[in-house]
């Protein structure tokens, strides 16, 4: 019989054991990497603006939500569309990937309604037809743009943007930027940011062609998921096909509140750019050859917001390397399709923020310019044309240090 | 340092460890009281429980429950951090002049606010090579779905194979024939072969992420006129070793109303494979699964038409005994790797995790587990999502 010593001897070894099977294990697991560890916030693009209150903060979260939210077909996906959520085009609400892409067409003024235009709805539930391109329309291909900075873009008074502009280029710099003046549709009342009786400042979209961010939301909805809102009720439809086939969609119209839509435009709204890299003697150099040939004529560095009733968003400088004015891009970027007032060699001018982490969210590629036919800054800039020839050429003379600088300046903002 | 040495801690004590997983009692005969020496047709499953004999009469009843305590953080962030009851099960069966058996399990799920009649079944018993069975049944793609009960799990969470591909626990209307061939208590062939109702629309159209097979498991009535069918071979050469083969296939949407074809017929097929085989005094269980899907035209690059994803998981037993008061206890440690690949023409769409656990049985009905899990997620895009868990679980059989 063992003795009560033994007996408390192997108990205690037992102890030991286990605990060597379990110490690790809780060691392995209490160690703050193996538990995951927090982004910075400016490495993101789905940050929320510093100093929201919280109240702000309960609407970014909430919006967050109804952004990434996906609609199955029993929640009124459809019946034809484009993808299944905002997020599923804004990758970490980034831009998008060419397999994302859009493409609207038109003739001339004629949105071709009757054709299934303005843009092309590639995907159907079951039941309908999705849409083919008719043919003989003017089509622009277009990839989903990022979303961060919609606020501070939308918070920059008009007054500072129209002052860029030089329609005629009465200074003789050949550059001749011009806004893009709309009609918002009815439901963007008065109150609302770009909203009123028109025409006001477009400053969203590739062409500008959109002046608020509410009916930003509102077309993404019905256009892109075919999803019916409180603000456009009635679902899209394929004209091509029977019309049997709109019935497809089951769910009532309107298919979400605008309550959800209003929390994804305050999430859009409070969305942070991210942040800028540090300035390096090789960057400063950039900088300056940044502006010295010419590229901060369209790209301006930094407009600044008015007042807002949003604390976050007033009085701040924004940093978006953007006039938001229309240029002509020349042949080689033309989409020979006019979108309201701008015509088919223009696009707005593009802002540069966030290029610094943009191939974070694209898998390591970058898909640059508007359909993404460019695979790196270098290559997006020696495609320019049009008002940003001379600025191209300047480029293109550089010395190779000049123009890596340039680049590395360019890609950590 | 620490880190690296953890897992040669781990083996320095398996290894030293006096009693291996021959010190846990085999699956057979560990919580079986209805089949004394008979070998369960399959281990672990609808008759392999401990069940309270006799009650009213001839009917068996039991059941088990299962909870747990989660802490689950992504990114850095705290997504979930408390305590459910993950599930409470009721089970019973009875014996009908041995000739007829009616088995039964009522599932309540996350604190009874979902409740599934998840297995009723009636088996009609004829010979050994050929049996009958119809009812509510559990469809056997894997072998997990067959054995899933907590308290037989080494690790407190289900493999994601069987939750997020498959979805487990997977119970349909069906009917058909079982039977094994060989010695019943050594080398032997079994299999069952099922029509079932099967996954239904909904694996796309309640989805809202991608072609989802658990959206649309639910199919407790016939909503095609399509029966899927559904069938499982294993060899067991004997009880250490299990190897099984499954196959699925059926169409999942509606196509003809009222005798009028209003869509084309589009499929699900299913293919796996699993084993259970224990070997140097550790188990390996491991199970991989192949799924087709027929997608509309209209849905095709957004919902996946091609899916895959298999789970792998060693144990191994040890410290029998080791808790003075508690004779029949035993310790066990486990780690799985888990991987779903939910759309297989797509770089991103998938999760892959690590689980590293211990548990202990004080009674061999009983089971307390810790669990660490590290995975990561990634969505369409590609993009990382890592999260973390810990869960402190526990279940028992009662």
């Amino acid at each position: 019989m063992p003795s009560p010593r033994s007996t408390r001897s192997a108990h205690a070894l037992r102890l030991v054991a286990t605990g060597l099977v379990v110490a690790p294990l809780l060691a392995l697991g209490a160690c703050d990497r193996m538990l995951t560890t927090a982004p910075d916030p400016g490495d993101l693009f789905d940050a929320p603006l510093d100093g929201l209150t919280s109240a702000e903060q309960a609407a970014f979260v909430e919006g967050d939500a109804q952004f990434g939210r996906p609609f199955a077909i029993g929640e009124g996906l459809g019946p034809i569309f484009n993808n299944v959520s905002c997020a599923s085009c804004h990758s970490g609400d980034g831009r998008g990937r060419p397999e994302n892409i859009l493409t609207r067409f038109s003739l001339g003024a004629d949105l071709l309604l009757d054709q299934g235009g303005p843009q092309l709805q590639d995907k159907a539930i079951p039941g309908a037809v999705a849409e083919q391109l008719p043919v003989g329309v003017e089509t622009s291909r277009r990839l989903p743009p990022p979303v961060f900075g919609m606020g501070l873009i939308e918070a920059i008074p008009a007054d500072s943007i129209l002052a860029l502009a030089d329609p005629t280029d009465a200074d003789g710099d050949g550059i001749s930027g011009r806004p893009n003046m709309v009609t918002p549709p009815d439901f963007v009342p008065a109150h609302e940011p770009g909203g009123g009786a028109g025409p006001v400042l477009g400053r969203l979209g590739r062409k500008a062609q959109t002046s608020s961010i509410l009916q930003q939301t509102v077309d993404a909805y019905h256009q892109d998921m075919g999803i019916t809102t409180d603000f456009r009720p009635d679902e899209i439809a394929n004209p091509q096909a029977s019309p049997a086939t709109q019935a497809a969609d089951r769910v009532a119209d309107p298919e979400l509140a605008a309550s959800a839509v209003r929390s994804v435009v305050a999430y859009l709204r409070l969305l942070a750019p991210p942040a800028p890299g540090q300035m390096t003697a090789q960057r400063e150099l950039g900088r300056q050859r940044f502006e010295s040939v010419g590229c901060a004529g369209c790209h301006v560095p930094s407009l600044r917001t008015g007042p807002s009733t949003t604390a976050a968003l007033a009085h701040r400088n924004v940093p978006l390397f953007s006039d938001l004015l229309l240029h002509d891009m020349g042949d080689g970027l033309a989409d020979y399709r006019s979108d309201g007032n701008a015509d088919g060699r223009e696009w707005r001018t593009t802002p540069l923020w966030g290029l610094r982490i943009i191939r974070d969210f694209l898998d390591g590629q970058a898909f640059l310019l508007h359909d993404g036919r460019a695979s790196s800054v270098e290559q997006a800039i020696l495609l320019h044309g049009g008002e940003a020839l001379a600025a191209r050429d300047a480029f293109a003379a550089l010395p190779p240090e000049e123009r890596a600088a340039l680049l590395d300046f360019v890609e950590s903002r | 340092m620490r880190i690296r040495r953890a897992p040669f801690a781990l083996a320095l004590v398996m290894a030293l460890s006096p009693c291996g997983a021959d010190a846990q009692p085999d699956e057979a005969s560990s919580a079986d009281s209805t089949a004394a020496a008979q070998r369960p047709f399959v281990p672990g499953g609808y008759n392999d429980k401990p069940y309270i004999e006799g009650v009213f009469g001839r009917i068996r009843v039991g059941g088990y429950v299962e909870a747990a305590g989660k802490w689950e953080r992504e990114d850095g962030v705290n997504e979930e951090l408390g305590v459910e009851l993950t599930r409470m099960n009721l089970l019973t069966s009875t014996d009908l002049r041995g000739r007829v058996q009616v088995w039964g399990e009522i599932e309540f799920e996350d604190g009874g606010e979902e409740i599934v009649l998840e297995l009723a079944q009636v088996d009609l018993l004829l010979h050994r090579w050929m049996n009958l069975r119809g009812g509510i049944l559990l469809l056997p793609i894997g072998r997990f779905n067959l054995a899933h009960d907590g308290p037989r799990n080494e690790l407190p969470s289900r493999p994601l194979l069987a939750t997020e591909l498959l979805g487990s626990a997977l119970s349909q209307p069906g009917m058909g024939a079982f039977g094994q061939f060989g010695d019943p208590d050594g080398d032997r062939l079994t299999y069952e072969a099922y029509a079932v109702t099967g996954y239904d629309h909904r694996i796309i159209e309640e989805s809202s992420v991608g072609t989802r097979l658990p959206a649309g498991r639910f199919n407790r009535e016939d909503s095609n006129a399509s029966p899927a069918w559904v069938g499982r071979l294993e060899w067991s050469p004997s009880r250490r070793h299990a190897f099984g083969l499954s196959g699925y296939a059926g169409v999942y949407n509606v196509h003809t109303l009222d005798g009028l074809q209003v869509d084309e017929r589009r499929a699900v097929r299913v293919g796996a494979g699993d084993v259970d085989t224990r070997f140097l005094g550790v188990r390996l269980v491991a199970e991989g699964a192949l799924v087709e899907v027929d997608v509309p035209a209209g849905l095709s690059g957004l919902y996946a038409s091609s899916q895959g994803g298999f789970f792998t998981e060693v144990s191994r037993a040890f410290g029998s005994g080791w808790l003075a008061k508690l004779p029949e206890s035993w310790f066990t440690a486990a780690a799985r790797v888990d991987v779903v690949d939910f759309d297989r023409d797509l770089r991103g769409d998938s999760v892959r995790s690590l689980t590293l656990g211990v548990n202990v049985r004080p009674i061999p009905e009983t089971c307390f587990k810790l669990a660490f899990t590290r995975g990561e997620r990634r969505d369409r895009f590609n993009n990382p999502a890592e999260f973390a868990t810990w869960v402190l679980g526990l279940a028992s059989y009662f």
